[in-house]
């Protein structure tokens, strides 16, 4: 008898020993943006065809906020911000592209990612002073005086415009504002987060597709709030230039 | 008492006197280790004033400002003793009223002149991308180390500077004050680093220069500064986009991040005359790209650029003008710009707006000798 209600207690112990915990499981979610061109990794200084012409990127940077994990109806934001920094030295670094590691994501089914792109309305209404130097948000060359906005997506390269591998035409393309800050959502993914595992997500930038038919020897330089057309134009290709791969 | 039982104490005497001895060796052999304990240490936490709009001024949780500490740090910064020959200071390169330049394209070492300008402390406290024109340094305690081992600025090596210090009349208690060392041995070079950083961090705008004032809505600019004002930041359209703010924003009136600016000819990625930061971090894109440095009190800080080539703001309005030399990396934002003889003058009015001459007569910035 003694010895049965000794297996029974340690039954029980072990049951709890097994259940004790599993709530706080937790695996890691793993995003790398990758710079592309055309499907193409895309690494600065590399000649690309736009049209007749032909140019080079040398700065490439977005801000992504509030990424965030969909299970169902609810949504679990998982990282505040974070700044995506896509100029790449060359091919295969640009295809092993940015990695945001976000951890202790808990264990779960999950249906759908979430992010911004851009700094959302509450953060943008505060300046770089207001943050400590570990945030991307401290960086004063992230912020706009004359929008009072943070820069969001940043394109700057070079155009070739006489065909001669002279890439003397600058062209600069930020976004910015708040009414140019984007929510890109995708839906319908079934993924799990496992207990100590990781969960990559690649996640394709296609500048191509981002500047679109922009006539850049028109108007190299839009960052100005106020000129809104060709970022505009940008801003509205997001959810088409960027490709969620799984 | 039997001869066992003396035999007994006597062993027990010699185990008592070796671990006596041991224990001792230490301060028998090195009185150094603890001849500074009798001076009282009372550290007093500072925080230097700063202007309103700045960051927090943030400090390392192994560094924290003290009076002392900052009373070292300057007495450091302004002596020779750190130099192979006792002629060279920090201060012989960081001048206070020239906002801690020198005035000079090179600056003179020991052995000849450097073959870049000396850059502004003023707000160096705030950098936390890299310092030096080359980002070759991540923090200011690091970066106080590297100039005294330079074979052309001080040529010294801090073994002998520690000896020199540890010999000094006065610095041990200085460094205990500051530290709580409790020997004149603890003092080493990165102490000694420490102390420079903290008082490089006081260095701190005054917040009194006429843009300043003008942000606090304390007075209003001139028309031309307005103007200067309106085209640095690209704040209107009736005026054309001087492009200064990408890389010179406010408060610090620098991103305190690296750009190629356009002043060196390259035709290919490395045949830049000087590398910069891409030397530092093998990085192509890094290639050609120099630290910006920061506008505020701009009239004091020349000659300009990280080789001191423009002597004057009007060569440097006019190479921004001009759009600059080509490389593979230069900036989108250097292209010529087309202003006018006027909008030229506008935009110097504007960056002479700059300058706060009470960051260049503060007396706590001053040599201590």
């Amino acid at each position: 008898m003694k010895s049965i209600y000794t297996v029974f207690t340690l039954a029980i112990l072990f049951l709890l020993a097994g259940c004790k915990g599993k709530s706080d499981s937790t695996g890691t979610l793993v995003l790398t943006f990758v710079p592309e061109y055309d499907g193409q990794p895309l690494a600065i200084f590399t000649t690309k065809p736009y049209g007749n012409d032909q140019l080079q990127f040398s700065h490439l940077r977005m801000m992504v906020a509030d990424v965030a994990a969909l299970k169902g109806a609810s949504t679990e934001v998982l990282h505040d911000i974070e700044e995506i920094n896509l100029t790449f030295d060359n091919a295969t670094e640009a295809a092993a592209g940015y990695e945001l590691r976000i951890p202790n994501v808990k264990v779960g089914n999950y249906t759908g990612l979430e992010f911004g792109i851009g700094v959302p309305a509450d953060l943008n209404q505060k300046q770089p002073a207001d943050f400590p130097s570990s945030s991307p948000l401290s960086k004063s060359g992230n912020y706009w005086v004359a929008w009072s906005s943070y820069i969001f997506l940043r394109i700057e390269g070079r155009l070739d415009t006489l065909g001669q591998g002279d890439f003397t035409l600058g062209f600069v393309y930020h976004t910015g504002a708040d009414e140019l800050y984007r929510v890109l959502k995708a839906e319908n993914l079934q993924y799990q987060i496992e207990d100590g595992k990781e969960t990559k997500f690649e996640i394709a930038v296609d500048y191509k597709k981002l500047l679109g038919d922009i006539d850049i020897k028109e108007n190299p330089q839009n960052h100005n709030p106020s000129d809104i057309e060709y970022i505009q134009a940008i801003t509205n290709r997001l959810a088409s230039a960027i490709e969620l791969r799984y | 008492m039997n001869r066992s039982s003396v035999s007994r104490i006597s062993a027990v005497l010699v185990v008592v006197f070796m671990v006596s001895w041991w224990s001792c060796r230490d301060t028998i052999d090195n009185p150094r280790l603890h001849d500074l304990e009798h001076i009282p240490w009372k550290p007093i936490a500072y925080m230097p004033p700063v202007p309103q709009g700045y960051p927090v001024l943030e400090q390392p949780s192994d560094n924290i400002m003290t009076i002392d500490g900052i009373r070292l740090g300057r007495k450091l910064f302004f002596d020779p003793i750190l130099s192979i020959d006792s002629t060279i200071s920090c201060s012989s390169c960081h001048h206070p009223d020239k906002a801690f330049t020198d005035g000079r394209s090179g600056s003179i070492g020991v052995a000849g002149v450097t073959a870049r300008s000396s850059m502004s402390l003023l707000d160096i406290g705030f950098h936390f991308q890299g310092l030096f024109w080359d980002g070759r340094s991540d923090i200011l305690e690091h970066q106080a180390l590297l100039p005294i081992e330079d074979p052309v600025e001080m040529g010294e090596s801090w073994d002998r500077v520690e000896e020199k210090l540890k010999n000094h009349p006065d610095y041990p208690t200085d460094f205990r004050k500051a530290f709580g060392i409790s020997g004149t041995a603890e003092i080493t070079r990165e102490l000694a680093g420490k102390a420079i950083a903290q008082f490089q961090r006081t260095l701190i705008s005054g917040g009194q220069s006429k843009y300043d004032k003008f942000v606090r809505g304390e007075i209003f600019l001139e028309e031309n500064e307005q103007n200067g004002f309106w085209m640095f930041f690209d704040m209107v359209d009736f005026l054309p986009d001087a492009e200064c703010g990408h890389c010179h924003n406010a408060p610090l009136f620098t991103t305190t991040e690296f750009h190629n600016n356009g002043i060196q000819y390259a035709p290919v990625s490395t045949s830049y005359p000087d590398p910069g930061l891409g030397a530092i971090t093998g990085r192509i894109s890094d290639y050609g790209k120099f630290k910006v440095p920061t506008l505020r009190n701009i009239s004091y800080t020349g000659p300009y650029m990280h080789d001191g080539r423009f002597k004057t703001l009007d060569e440097v309005i006019d190479h921004y003008n001009s759009g600059g030399q080509y490389s593979p990396g230069k900036n989108a934002f250097i292209y010529p710009l087309r202003l006018t003889e006027d909008q030229k003058a506008d935009l110097k009015a504007f960056l002479l707006t700059l300058n706060d001459t009470s960051f260049l007569s503060n007396p706590e910035f001053q040599s201590p000798f």
